[in-house]
């Protein structure tokens, strides 16, 4: 059964969510990262975030709720963006981020795509599609920046691991 | 989450530094910066440092607003983090132009006051008024008469770099310009905090700023205050919305000196 339009909703005011955090989180990381260079990377997917929570906040208006609305992810999910917002060290930090959560909020969007109805829903995944082709150039230059410092990648396998372990991280609320 | 704390310094209470690469020596006061005299090779190399430093405090500055005011208007955090994107461009652009002219990051010293400044206040439109409207707006002023000076240098690289840069910055006082009369429209209690803000900056610059005659550690002798400040950028401060009462205001503090437009009376 292809999404509700109550859970397409839904499921994009959680995106939004997401992109929201994953702004704040890149932004309170600026001024505390020594780097220059990783400073710059993360400044630009500080805006790259944005955009997406904007265009995502925009689409929820279409499916009969709030112009820019979020709703909160699952209290798990949460507790494991929070616990990678308080990472301090910058190769932790840009592992976390970069190797483990961003991969698991692609695997999500294409799961959505998946699961909603492409044709009546195509402006959300038009929406979806643009936010995956900056995720993979995020992912690449992040790749760069890594050859460019000599920050190599910290151990990510746990938190992929709680990441992975989360089937859904959407709360579907009243008559979704 | 980590955060950044706050320091005395005398009767100020200021925020402690931003995160920086060991190799930048970080100095507290205008008097220890090796700003050179003229635009000579040096100087200039000196002088793209200086802002490459200061590009980095504006993204520090523009970022934190974005993490420390989640519940600001969302059409305002998007402006933050559009201003963080054009930040990181210009601290890009200019390490770029400064390996070219022969420099490294470290160098020169450096200084973080702006922030340790605006994010010692406690709300986002006193960090606007400060910030945006007052040290980005004053910028535009300085930036607009060196790009004159280093182009008479004949260098027209750093010229042009610093002009792509003017023109980003006039959208970040533009918008500070926009938001502080929007949200004291809904809320007058808004252009308390924004006057607090402003004598708070006054405060701190009356008490660091150098005085005449002093010399920096480059020999330097550095002149009065009421000398240091810079013709005034009529043509962008407009295109920042500020209204004709307000430059002429700012034009009277600085002996009514303005910058003539690069190109005023060429060909169309």
């Amino acid at each position: 059964m292809p999404l509700t339009v109550a859970e397409r909703g839904q499921t994009i005011a959680t995106f939004r969510f997401i992109e929201v955090r994953l702004m704040e989180i890149a932004a309170a990381w600026v001024p505390t990262t020594p780097e220059m260079e990783v400073k710059v990377l993360l400044g630009k997917h500080i805006w790259d975030f944005a955009q997406h929570a904007d265009a995502l906040g925009k689409r929820t208006f279409e499916l009969r709720l709030p112009e820019q609305f979020s709703q909160r992810p699952s209290d798990v999910y949460v507790q494991l963006l929070d616990g990678v917002a308080a990472i301090e060290d910058t190769a932790r930090r840009l592992t976390a981020l970069y190797d483990a959560l961003l991969p698991g909020v692609e695997r999500r969007y294409l799961r959505y795509i998946e699961r909603t109805d492409t044709l009546l829903d195509a402006p959300s995944v038009v929406i979806v599609e643009r936010i995956l082709q900056d995720l993979v150039r995020q992912r690449r230059e992040v790749g760069s920046l890594r050859g460019e410092t000599g920050l190599m990648p910290a151990n990510a396998e746990d938190l992929r691991r709680q990441d992975g372990s989360l089937d859904t991280v959407v709360v579907l609320r009243g008559e979704a | 989450m980590k955060d950044i704390g706050f320091i005395q310094v005398g009767d100020l209470t200021l925020r402690a530094d931003p995160a920086r690469d060991s190799c930048f020596t970080v100095v507290r006061s205008d008097t220890e910066l090796h700003e050179y005299e003229g635009t000579g090779e040096v100087a200039r190399r000196e002088l793209v440092h200086r802002h490459m430093s200061n590009e980095i405090t504006s993204l520090d500055i523009a970022a934190q607003c974005v993490a420390e005011f989640p519940d600001a208007p969302w059409g305002l955090r998007m402006e933050l983090a559009r201003q963080c994107w054009d930040e990181t461009r210009h601290v890009a652009a200019l390490h770029r132009r400064l390996k070219e002219m022969g420099g490294r990051k470290g160098e020169f010293p450096i200084s973080a006051f702006e922030w340790n400044i605006t994010c010692a206040l406690d709300n986002l439109v006193g960090r606007l008024a400060t910030q945006n409207r007052t040290l980005e707006a004053g910028a535009m002023d300085v930036v607009g008469g060196l790009i004159r000076n280093v182009r008479a240098a004949g260098d027209n690289r750093t010229a042009d770099l610093l002009d792509g840069i003017l023109v980003d910055e006039i959208q970040h006082v533009r918008f500070g310009n926009q938001w502080i009369k929007r949200m004291a429209e809904s809320d007058p209690r808004v252009l308390l905090k924004v006057a607090m803000a402003v004598r708070f900056l006054a405060h701190v610059n009356v008490t660091f700023q150098a005085a005449e005659g002093e010399v920096n550690p480059v020999g330097r002798v550095l002149e009065a205050v009421t000398e240091r400040i810079p013709a005034v950028n009529v043509e962008d401060r407009r295109l920042a919305e500020f209204s004709d009462e307000e430059i002429h205001e700012i034009l009277r503090q600085a002996g009514f000196r303005s910058l003539v437009p690069e190109n005023e009376g060429s060909a169309p």
